[in-house]
């Protein structure tokens, strides 16, 4: 039976439910087996003095103290930029940077040692404010640009003109897994390291690097992820080489697991960003010009973070076509840990930008922003009269990024369309405004936003994947590829495809764990490519296999007297059975065949091969076509505020994604869910706080806090748009991990709304996270406290936003 | 006096003996027992990742009632008498139980970490109650967190075995035989010392309350452990376990309920789930502010004393309390004696409470029909959160005028307190919205609020002005039928 299109569950869900799938620190505890953990900088910015070890020694149990001097190899690494050292080694860059890194025989002389490490230092003062590091010019890498057309002028022209500030926070992961390493010393120098980590290959090379030896002598293993997010793409690093260092120092085996504290405190998190803004745009909201000025805060170094600002820019427009348009980005260096990748990938901070820019259009113009939004979508507009027209004839049809890319198999109008007749927007758009001038208690807000988010690493070689089948003689298969689970389902999806390639029973194929050994040179399980990539390299792997055993088949299966010449195009692989389709009658086993075959010397395992065709991005000059495929989705959300406390809950959301044929509607709900719940987060209750020194005080779930099961929209409608995808990926799947995060933008649009009937006419600058406090200090600001009612007594005429519904 | 606490784990006898007694639950299971199938990640119980569950003696029922627990915060000493469950009691891969079957098919589990504490608390969750609607479920899982899901399978699962039979634990496990043990254990104390890093810890556990004065007389610096849900959290993070500690969970006398007409009675050592049970009709106000008291692992351990001895001026508890003007009875070997509440704090952390005391319970009176009353608790998050501003605003009307006004606030001054220049301002004034908007303005003049990680001191005071607000229109709402 063929497995692809059903919701099979979980790779690991029986093992999950039982507690049976071991993490990291599950695994059992060698003999002589050393705890590993660190001690790092008291403060964000400074040089040492002094590094004492000496009573943490003194502990009974701990077998060593490690610092830079210590390290045999290289002591910095970076994926982009070798600029981030392993252990600091006289210059401190933010609180709590390893510096020292303990190993004891026991968790307990392991916590003991950990505080009796002095660490001394001369403070200088951080840097940890975005605007600081502006002013000072403190920056990471080169200022970014895409651009188009004169946009001075044609704001000059635009019959309205806004601008702004607006500010987006950062965001902790919060996998559950905190950070988690072993290694294993081997012979002669050799080191095997079980990691918690999203790109295996990348542990492999830094372990190796910081060792001095050659990666061939590091082989790095991940069954699973207890999540990672995009925490665990590149800050997997450090505490792997931990453990490889004590591992090496040692000669014995050697654990590191983070605390959640531990973790929250040195490991970077989502950019928080600032964008400054200016719009021009006509009477019916249409943008004209558009200039964006992004600052990512970057951290105290480079990691990820030019990339995700490239993300940044080529997200700019979401889903909305910008005739003329400026977007420029710049990563600041701040004194805390380096940001990172997180789901969305720079992504979020962009969207967020223009749907803000496109609700305050909406505000200023008293126009309902779902007419903006469908006014300014790609395609959506063919009246081009407002559309200038000295465009070129293809901008004509409002279809082309700003970084030159076409939008193809654009569904956005559509899903525009279908959604909001799916979510009675408009019938709810009046009943939201009947309800806000007769509620002395609470104001609600509707908003439509959607999500155009770009498939492809936009570094054009990460598009690569390999893998490695292997097929065995009782007729079972195993699959290893470069993909890592993390949750996302990357390992039902693969297992479903192979199985269905060789017509097999879903039991006959397992996938292995990742590992160095099996696949080299492999791209992070990231920018929701994991399946596109490696599910591609499956399926070539299989395919080399079959068409050995059709070969093979054809031979075995032939009958001269009958006339049936041996045909290998013939062949076919179903139910587990092999047959030559002009006699199905006559089958053999898919097991037998494949022992049959071995007799027969026929090689039974193979490596597949797969690079995304087609991608290219200039980033110099801003143009390109970096992505195979854009995901598109839209979500309605209802939101209902009180105006005396400025608390937030959301009763309904509805969303419609389009996400091509699915391999698995059940993880891909998962996904769509999950991703959703996760963005709530981002633009709600996660707001991280640090006091002036650069300590994170929101450092565990006590403080910072993601959603919860209450918090969950009680209608909550998920739907998939049913589209042919003329896309040639994997059975004609999208890609899924990332895009659904975006969609919680909604949540902030409707808020943004819901505080436009407070005052209406007076603009709010709502900034997200827009937590219940941010959203009281809007209330207050629009002198909601004074007068709550005087803007709704029943007797007032229906403000425009409903009349213009 | 034993030198050693039974505990049951699966059904397997555990005596705990020296530093054993002293680990968390959570380090037991996974270190000593090598069971790592229950999983730790905040180590705070703010997580319920750890979640297991619990079997206490029901006074002298013959079976054990289950519940909930985040196996983290929950120490050894704690447990003498208990039937610890965890993942690895219920089903196999072979054989899932209903729960475990229903989050495989509803794609209940992602990443996988998070699960296990899932499949407990939804387990317990089936033992306590038959028939959870959606509501109950949402309340009962609201302390586990989830990263990857979004929740919905794992609720579609939650129903999925919402109305399975109950009891299926005490199936597995009859509960005769460790309960003939646990009783003949009851009447003993137990006390057990053990070095660690050249420090000498010492845990005390009394069996009556007698006994437990003595030692508290005796030890006048020990740790009073009961839940543990806050010093728990203090062990961990700060790898400082204290040097003498007297654990209260034996003690029977500190835990009573009792709910009369206008007053409530409740013991020291009284868990928040069980006066979350007694509210539910007579005080609904509290009962709502009850359900928001951590999650449900922390309120089936947490107790009220230790609510109380904790002194959080963000205590969700205390509002309430102090509105209603509460007394505190204090116990000790020479006597009792009673102080109100609105008198027992101090300071930060500071209150009256002597050497050689304890808290023995509190008696709350309970608001009259024709009382307004409203509590809340506004949070960063509606539940499994801390409060950044806390209120409690009882008014009694006469007629038009206001007779009678008890305001507290928390979590804007070191303790909470009560509004006393507000209460007195609002003394037979018309019940309108002009004269709570100007209450709004005394009453900020009578807080001081810091800022800090759960809020600046500008959104305190813009909360405490316009409570009062809020107040006065939610009493118009609730006077006009629907």
């Amino acid at each position: 039976m063929p497995s692809l299109g059903k919701p099979v569950p979980h790779d690991s869900a029986v093992g999950h439910v039982t507690g049976q799938a071991p993490y990291i620190d599950d695994l059992p505890t060698l003999a002589g087996e050393l705890c590993v953990g660190f001690v790092g900088s008291p403060v964000a910015a400074g040089r040492m003095t002094r590094v004492d070890t000496g009573a943490a020694l003194a502990v009974p149990g701990v077998v060593g103290c490690f610092k830079a001097s210590d390290v045999p190899g290289k002591n910095s690494f970076g994926l982009v930029v070798v600029d981030e050292p392993f252990l600091a080694d006289r210059d401190v860059l933010y609180v709590g940077q390893p510096v020292v890194v303990v190993a004891a025989t026991s968790p307990a002389a392991l916590a003991t040692a950990r505080q009796k490490v002095r660490i001394e230092c001369q403070e200088s003062e951080p840097i940890l404010d975005l605007t600081e590091s502006i002013r000072r010019q403190k920056f990471l890498g080169p200022r970014r640009r895409i651009a188009r057309g004169d946009v001075a002028a044609n704001l000059n022209t635009a019959p309205h003109r806004l601008d702004g500030v607006f500010t987006t926070g950062g965001q902790e992961h919060f996998y559950l897994e905190s950070q988690a390493a072993i290694a294993y010393p081997g012979e002669q120098g050799q080191m095997v390291v079980h990691s918690s980590t999203q790109n295996p290959t990348e542990i492999q090379a830094v372990v190796a690097e910081m060792l001095g030896i050659g990666q061939h002598e590091v082989v790095c293993i991940c069954k699973r992820m207890g999540g990672a997010f995009g925490g665990k793409e590149s800050q997997a690093a450090i505490p792997a080489m931990m453990a490889a260092l004590v591992a090496h120092k040692t000669g014995r085996p050697a654990r590191v697991v983070y605390s959640k504290d531990d973790d929250m405190r040195v490991t970077g998190k989502r950019h928080a960003y600032r964008c400054e803004w200016e719009a021009g745009f006509d009477d019916a909201g249409r943008i004209q010009a558009v200039r964006i000025a992004f600052y990512s805060n970057g951290g105290a170094s480079t990691d990820l973070s030019l990339a995700i600002m490239e993300r940044t820019l080529l997200h700019a427009d979401n889903c909305y076509f910008l005739p003329y348009v400026e977007l420029t980005g710049q990563v600041c260096f701040t004194n805390l840990p380096s940001n990172t990748a997180f789901r969305g990938f720079g992504g979020p901070q962009a969207m967020a930008t223009i749907e803000n820019i496109l609700e305050s259009i909406a505000e200023h113009l008293k126009i309902d922003a779902f007419d903006v939004r469908q006014r300014n979508l790609y395609g959506g507009a063919n009246s081009s009269s407002s559309t200038p027209k000295n465009l070129h004839s293809e901008d004509q049809e409002r279809i082309v990024t700003p970084y030159g890319q076409r939008v193809e198999q654009n569904h956005l109008p559509e899903i525009f369309a279908t959604l909001a007749a799916q979510s009675q927007y408009r019938r709810r758009r009046v009943e939201v405004a009947h309800f806000n001038v007769s509620s002395p208690l609470f104001v609600r807000g509707l908003a439509m936003t959607g999500v155009k988010f770009g498939i492809s690493f936009t570094t054009k070689f990460l598009n690569q994947g390999n893998a490695l089948v292997n097929v065995f003689t009782d007729g079972t298969i195993q699959v290893s590829t470069g993909a890592t689970e993390m949750g996302q389902g990357v390992n039902v999806k693969i297992r479903q495809l192979v199985a269905d390639e060789f017509g097999v029973d879903l039991h006959r194929v397992v996938v292995m764990p990742t590992s160095t050994e099996k696949n080299n040179n492999t791209s992070p399980t990231a920018a929701s490519a994991g399946t596109d990539l490696n599910g591609a390299a499956a399926l070539r792997a299989c395919r080399t296999i079959k068409r050995r055993l059709r070969r093979f088949a054809a031979l075995r299966l032939a009958d001269s007297q009958a006339g049936l010449a041996p045909s290998s195009g013939h062949i076919e692989f179903r139910n587990d059975q092999v047959f030559d389709r002009r006699r199905p009658s006559e089958q053999i086993p898919f097991s037998q065949l494949c022992d049959e075959a071995r007799r027969e010397r026929i090689d039974l395992g193979a490596r597949g091969f797969y690079a995304t065709p087609g991608v290219d991005f200039n980033r110099e000059t801003g143009q390109g076509t970096p992505f195979f495929y854009f995901t598109q989705g839209a979500a309605v959300a209802e939101v209902q505020i009180d105006r005396f406390t400025g608390e937030l809950t959301v009763p309904r959301v509805d969303l419609l994604i389009d996400i091509g044929r699915s391999i698995n509607p059940g993880v891909d709900r998962g996904q769509i869910v999950g991703g959703f719940i996760q963005g709530l987060g981002w633009v709600t209750t996660e707001a991280l706080v640090y006091d002036a020194r650069g300590n994170l005080l929101t450092h565990s779930p006590t403080t910072y806090k993601i959603p919860a099961v209450t918090d969950v929209p009680e209608v909550f409608h998920v739907a998939t748009f049913d589209s042919r995808n003329r896309v040639p990926t994997v059975y004609r799947s999208k890609a899924v991990g990332e895009p659904p995060l975006m969609l919680a933008i909604s949540v902030w649009a409707a808020a943004k709304n819901a505080l436009s009937y407070v005052a209406p006419g007076t603009p709010n600058d709502l900034q997200l996270p827009a937590t219940g406090e941010e959203i009281l200090r809007c209330l207050t600001a629009l002198g909601a406290k004074r007068c709550p009612l005087q803007s709704c007594s029943p007797a007032a005429p229906l403000d425009s936003h409903a009349l213009n519904s | 006096m034993l030198d050693h606490f039974l505990v049951y784990v699966n059904g397997i006898r555990h005596e705990v003996r020296g530093g054993d007694a002293f680990l968390s639950l959570s380090d037991y299971l996974r270190r000593v027992c090598s069971m790592v199938g229950t999983k730790v990640v905040c180590s705070e119980g703010d997580c319920g990742a750890c979640t297991v569950l619990l079997g206490r003696a029901d006074d002298d029922s013959p079976r054990l009632v289950y519940c909930p627990v985040d196996s983290c915060i929950q120490f050894m000493f704690q447990l003498e008498g208990t039937h610890v469950v965890t993942i690895e009691a219920l089903g196999s891969s072979s054989a899932p139980s209903d729960v475990q079957q229903a989050m495989i098919v509803c794609h209940g589990s992602q990443c996988g970490f998070c699960t296990p504490g899932f499949v407990m608390a939804m387990t317990g969750l089936n033992e306590e109650r038959e028939a959870l609607d959606e509501a109950d479920l949402r309340s009962g899982l609201a302390g586990n967190l989830c990263r990857c899901t979004g929740y919905v399978p794992i609720l579609a699962a939650a129903a999925q075995c919402s109305h399975s039979q109950r009891g299926q634990i005490a199936e597995l496990f009859p509960a005769e035989p460790m309960l003939a043990e646990f009783r003949q254990r009851r009447k003993q104390a137990i006390e057990i010392a053990n070095e660690r890093d050249g420090r000498r810890h010492v845990v005390m556990s009394p069996p009556d309350l007698h006994s437990a004065l003595v030692m508290r007389h005796a030890h006048p610096e020990a740790t009073i452990i009961a839940g543990g849900t806050d010093i728990g959290v203090r062990i961990n993070k700060s790898n400082l376990l204290p040097q003498k500690i007297i654990d209260l969970n034996r003690v029977p006398e500190l835990e009573s309920l009792v709910v009369d007409r206008d007053v409530m009675r409740v013991g020291a050592r009284t868990t928040w789930s069980a006066v979350e049970r007694a509210c539910e009709t007579r005080v609904p106000e509290f009962h709502q502010i009850v359900m928001r008291f951590g999650g449900p692992q922390i309120r089936h351990v947490g107790t009220v004393g230790g609510n109380l001895a904790n002194a959080s001026p963000a205590a969700d508890s205390l509002p309430f309390l102090f509105a209603m003007d509460a007394v505190i009875e204090l116990t000790s070997v020479g006597g009792s004696r009673r102080v109100p509440i609105t008198e027992f704090y101090s300071g930060y952390k500071q209150f009256d409470l002597r050497p050689g005391e304890l808290i023995a319970c509190i008696e709350v009176p309970l608001p009259a029909d024709h009382e307004l009353l409203r509590l809340y608790k506004i949070s960063r998050r509606r539940d499994l959160d801390i409060a950044s501003f806390t209120a409690a605003v009882r008014v009694q009307l006469d007629g038009e005028a206001i007779q009678e006004a008890a305001i507290a606030f928390g979590a804007v001054a070191p303790t909470v307190i009560r509004a006393r220049r507000t209460e007195a301002f609002l003394l037979g004034r018309p019940f309108n919205e002009d004269t709570m908007r100007a209450a709004g303005d005394v009453a900020i003049s009578e807080i001081s609020p810091l800022s800090d990680i759960r809020g600046t001191a500008d959104y305190r005071r813009q909360l405490t002005r316009n409570i009062l607000l809020k107040f006065y229109h939610e009493s118009q709402a609730a006077a006009v039928p629907a």
